[in-house]
Order: C-alpha cells, then sequence, then structure tokens
C-alpha cells in the first residue's frame, strides 16, 4: 500500500516536471526566436509583456464579463449534453435490435467534425445565447453517445448474475457493479466531451457572435492585438489544461478505488 | 451477430440494415417535405431538392473554390498525417520518450486548437499558408496519439524476436511496428485526416478569400440557405468519403495484420 502510494506520488512528481520541461521549452523557443530575429516584437511580443497582460486581463471587468459569457455557455451546453447523451446511450443499448440499427448510424455522425454544421445553426437558431448552446450540445453529444456504449459493455454479466444470486437489489447492483465498472469510461467521457463542448462554443463565438470569450479573441486577432490575443490564448489553454488534468487525476483515482 | 439475428427472426421483415435504409428515406422525404409543407421556414431548412438545385446551378463556382480547399486540404493532410504519424511512431516506440511524451501530448489535446487560427493569420495572412498551417495542427494530434496507442497494443514478443535477430531500428519499425501497428495508423489517419478537411473549410469559414468555406461563409451573410447547404453538403460528402477510401485500405491490408498476429489466434 505504501509502496504502491510512493510509486503513484513519483509518477505524479514525473508528470509535473515533464509539463515544466515542456512550458520551459516553449518559453525558450519563444524568446531565442526573438533574439535570433526568426520572429519580431510586433509578431511575437516578448513572453514577459504577455504574462503581464494575462495577468492584467484577470483584473479588467470587460475580459471577465466575457469569460462568464463563455462559462456560462460551456455550462448550459454541459448539463444538457451529458444526461441527455448518457440517457440516450443507455436507451439504445436496452435493445439489441435498436442497437444493431442506430450505433452505425452514431457512428457514421461522430465520424464527421461538427464544426463544419455551426453556419445551420445560425440560419436556425440567429446569433445568440441559444445557438452557442444547441451547438455545444450537437458537437458534443456523439462522443456521450458512444461514451455510454461501451460503458455499458464494459460492466460484465457475471458479476450482475452473481450479484443477483446473493439477493442484491436493484438498486445496489446499480451502485455496486454497474458504477465501478462504468465510472472510468463515464469520466473519460466527461472529460472528452468538455474538450468538444469548449471547442464548439469558442468557434462559435468566434465565428459570429456579440460576447464572450472567442469573440474577442477572434478581435484582437483582426486588430494586431498580439499581446493581448497571445495571453488570452495562454490562459485559455491553460484553464483546458487544467481541467483536463483534474479529471485524469480524478480518474486515476477511480481506477484505484475499482480494483 | 446472432443476437442481431435472433431478433430480426422475432422481427422477421425487416433486418437492421433495412430498417437503417428505411430511416435515411425517411430523412430524404422529411427533408423535402418539411420545408415545402411550410412546416420549417425555408431559411432554416431548404428542400433537398432546393439544395441540390444551388449545388447544380452554381456548380462551376463551387468547383473552382473546391480547388484551392482541396488543395490545401492535401498539403496540410501530409504535414499533420506524415508529422503525426511518423512522429507517433517515433515516440511510441522508445519507450522513455513515450512516457514522457504521451501525457503531454493528450493534456495538449484538451486545447481547443481554433483559437489559435487568429494568431495564424496574423503571422502568415489571410492566404493559403494560414489554413494549411491551422489545418496540420488541428489534425496532427490525434494522429500522433492514436499511432502512439496502437505501438503501446503490439505484443511486445514480436519486438524481442526481431532484437534478438539483430534488427536495426529502421528495420524493426519498417518490418513490424508499421505492419503490426497499421489498423490503429490508418484509424488515426481517418480521425487525423477528416479533421484536417473540415479544419481547413472551418479555416475558411472564419477569415478567407476563397475555398469552400468562404462560400459558405459569403452565403450564409446573404441569408442565402440552399447554397449555404450545398456547400456544407459538399464538405460531408468529403469527408464521408474520405473516410470510406481509408476504409477500403484498412480492408486491402487486412492480410498485414494476420500475417504478423498469426501467433494471437492460436
Amino acid at each position: 500500500m505504501a509502496a504502491a502510494f510512493r510509486r503513484s506520488a513519483a509518477r505524479r512528481l514525473g508528470g509535473l516536471l515533464s509539463w515544466i520541461g515542456l512550458v520551459g521549452a516553449i518559453a525558450a523557443a519563444w524568446q531565442a526566436s526573438l533574439w535570433f530575429g526568426v520572429m519580431t516584437p510586433e509578431l511575437l511580443p516578448p513572453i514577459g509583456e504577455v504574462l503581464a497582460t494575462a495577468v492584467s486581463l484577470l483584473g479588467r471587468p470587460a475580459f471577465l464579463a466575457s469569460v462568464g459569457v463563455t462559462l456560462a455557455e460551456v455550462l448550459v451546453a454541459f448539463a444538457i449534453a451529458v444526461p441527455l447523451g448518457v440517457a440516450l446511450g443507455f436507451a439504445i443499448s436496452e435493445s439489441s435490435y435498436w442497437s444493431a440499427i442506430l450505433k452505425p448510424i452514431v457512428f457514421l455522425i461522430f465520424s464527421i467534425p461538427k464544426t463544419i454544421f455551426l453556419p445551420m445553426f445560425i440560419l436556425a437558431f440567429g446569433i445568440n445565447f441559444g445557438q452557442k448552446v444547441g451547438f455545444g450540445v450537437f458537437s458534443t453529444i456523439f462522443i456521450v453517445l458512444i461514451s455510454s456504449f461501451s460503458a455499458l459493455d464494459s460492466v460484465k454479466s457475471d458479476h450482475v448474475r452473481v450479484a443477483r444470486a446473493y439477493g442484491a437489489s436493484p438498486w445496489q447492483i446499480a451502485w455496486r457493479v454497474y458504477m465501478p465498472a462504468m465510472a472510468p469510461i463515464l469520466l473519460e467521457a466527461v472529460r472528452l466531451a468538455m474538450i468538444f463542448n469548449l471547442t464548439g462554443i469558442l468557434l462559435a463565438e468566434m465565428y459570429a457572435s456579440r460576447a464572450g470569450l472567442g469573440q474577442l479573441i477572434a478581435s484582437w486577432g483582426e486588430n494586431y492585438m498580439l499581446k493581448e490575443l497571445l495571453a488570452g490564448i495562454l490562459l485559455i489553454a491553460a484553464a483546458a489544461i487544467l481541467f483536463n488534468e483534474a479529471v485524469r487525476w480524478f480518474e486515476a483515482r477511480c481506477e484505484h478505488w475499482r480494483s | 451477430m446472432s443476437l442481431a439475428m435472433a431478433s430480426s427472426a422475432a422481427r422477421p421483415a425487416l433486418s437492421p440494415a433495412a430498417v437503417r435504409l428505411l430511416l435515411g428515406i425517411a430523412v430524404l422525404i422529411l427533408w423535402e417535405a418539411l420545408p415545402r409543407l411550410g412546416l420549417v421556414p425555408q431559411l432554416f431548412l431548404p428542400a433537398l431538392s432546393q439544395t441540390l438545385a444551388a449545388l447544380v446551378g452554381s456548380a462551376a463556382e463551387y468547383g473552382a473554390h473546391l480547388l484551392h480547399t482541396l488543395r490545401a486540404i492535401g498539403i496540410a493532410m501530409l504535414v499533420a498525417c506524415g508529422l503525426g504519424i511518423g512522429l507517433g511512431l517515433l515516440i511510441g516506440s522508445v519507450a522513455p520518450l513515450r512516457r514522457t511524451l504521451q501525457p503531454l501530448a493528450s493534456g495538449l489535446y484538451a486545447v481547443p486548437i481554433v483559437i489559435l487560427y487568429p494568431l495564424f493569420t496574423a503571422w502568415f495572412g489571410i492566404g493559403p499558408q494560414s489554413k494549411i498551417v491551422f489545418a496540420s495542427v488541428y489534425g496532427m494530434l490525434p494522429c500522433l496519439l492514436g499511432t502512439m496507442a496502437g505501438i503501446q497494443t503490439i505484443d511486445r514478443q514480436y519486438l524481442t524476436v526481431a532484437r534478438s535477430m539483430r534488427a536495426s531500428r529502421w528495420q524493426v519499425i519498417g518490418r513490424v511496428l508499421l505492419p503490426a501497428a497499421m489498423p490503429t495508423v490508418l484509424s488515426a489517419f481517418r480521425v487525423g485526416g477528416a479533421l484536417v478537411i473540415v479544419g481547413v473549410v472551418v479555416a475558411e469559414m472564419l477569415t478567407s478569400s476563397e475555398g469552400i468555406g468562404y462560400l459558405i461563409s459569403r452565403y450564409r451573410t446573404l441569408l442565402d440557405s440552399p447554397h449555404v447547404f450545398a456547400g456544407i453538403l459538399l464538405v460531408v460528402l468529403l469527408v464521408v468519403l474520405f473516410g470510406a477510401l481509408v476504409q477500403q485500405v484498412e480492408r486491402r491490408t487486412a492480410h498485414w495484420r494476420f500475417s504478423t498476429r498469426s501467433g494471437e489466434a492460436g
């Protein structure tokens, strides 16, 4: 137990070190390209100035308001897409007949990147909060569907049979057999859903919007405000990576709990 | 398979494939009927016949812009899938590299790549370069991650045998890793390639002066739904066609897998 804990702690430290190494390498390449004249400061402002801009952005009410808009869209879309996707996925998996019919269709639609359908959403919903949320749900729901298919497949029927033989209640079977088997796959679904969702909504904001982080990023780009643009990119990237790593850390803990 | 057959025996008339076909026909009929009957505004959903008429009527325009898009897709696919699969094979086959880089690569996958596009247009201008760079970055990570994961599923015994026969690193990659990883590499290529296609079009939609994406955006601002849908339909066809093509290659190379994994059957 202690050895296992030490080993996982060592791995976590190694992971942290490799992230520090990556950030250091990017910073070094950034500054080196300026020193050697590959990039001019107009195209790539020095990293110190960009970081200072990032810090000052976090204190600007206009920026925080944009973050709020985007966050609200992302959360509403997420709160709709994940339960809906899981429920639909389970409903389809319930019947082997409908699984045989619908699963190939879901996989076909999943294989087409959703970003291409964005203009349809603008024609149908206009340019507003609902359209962003709708597009976020659409970008997200297919990965959730597919994950719920494989989550249900991962529950071993032997385990369910044994639990029933011992007289477990349906609630106990759901909580003790289904949940532990499905938790890692569903967490993976949550992680991927968030990536797809955030990408979809930021793109929708960049394409046509009056508010939100994506709109801010696009207008900084159009106006050559590269210091703000780079600071915004760094902040969004850092937030996305931190969320992703947090879910993965939780996934690893569940894996542990499962065994 | 037996399950599907059992349920189709219970409902003797319709196999799942037949129901799928009927569903497809129903979607096409609804696509035509709903807007025609005024149940859905034509602006939201132009009728199928209108969309096809727009596609045929402006075939020359779509064709000319499609050429620009296809050229960008070709270059970006070479870069994205070449680099992604090449680096994936290299990193996946060197254990210490894989242990440090794989978590980083899948962490970086969380970054929404779209936010880099304004940076690329600022750096490279609104020409083909910025969309090629964008689509390459967009498609590369899935290729890289898929290939790395594919390498990991290879039976270690093949490597041991190859090494004990003193195969060089390139021989190991060319004769053992690549054939054994072929199915995963191809499915990584399918995912990455689809992202490259859509990446180019989305870049054109955002800021561009040529290509299918530019046409879609221009017709959208004109609220000309049939032409918007026709453009999207064209891109979806392109993605589906690409997927079918890769699947064909997967089928053709299936015997590689059998010859390299014959040991697993026993």
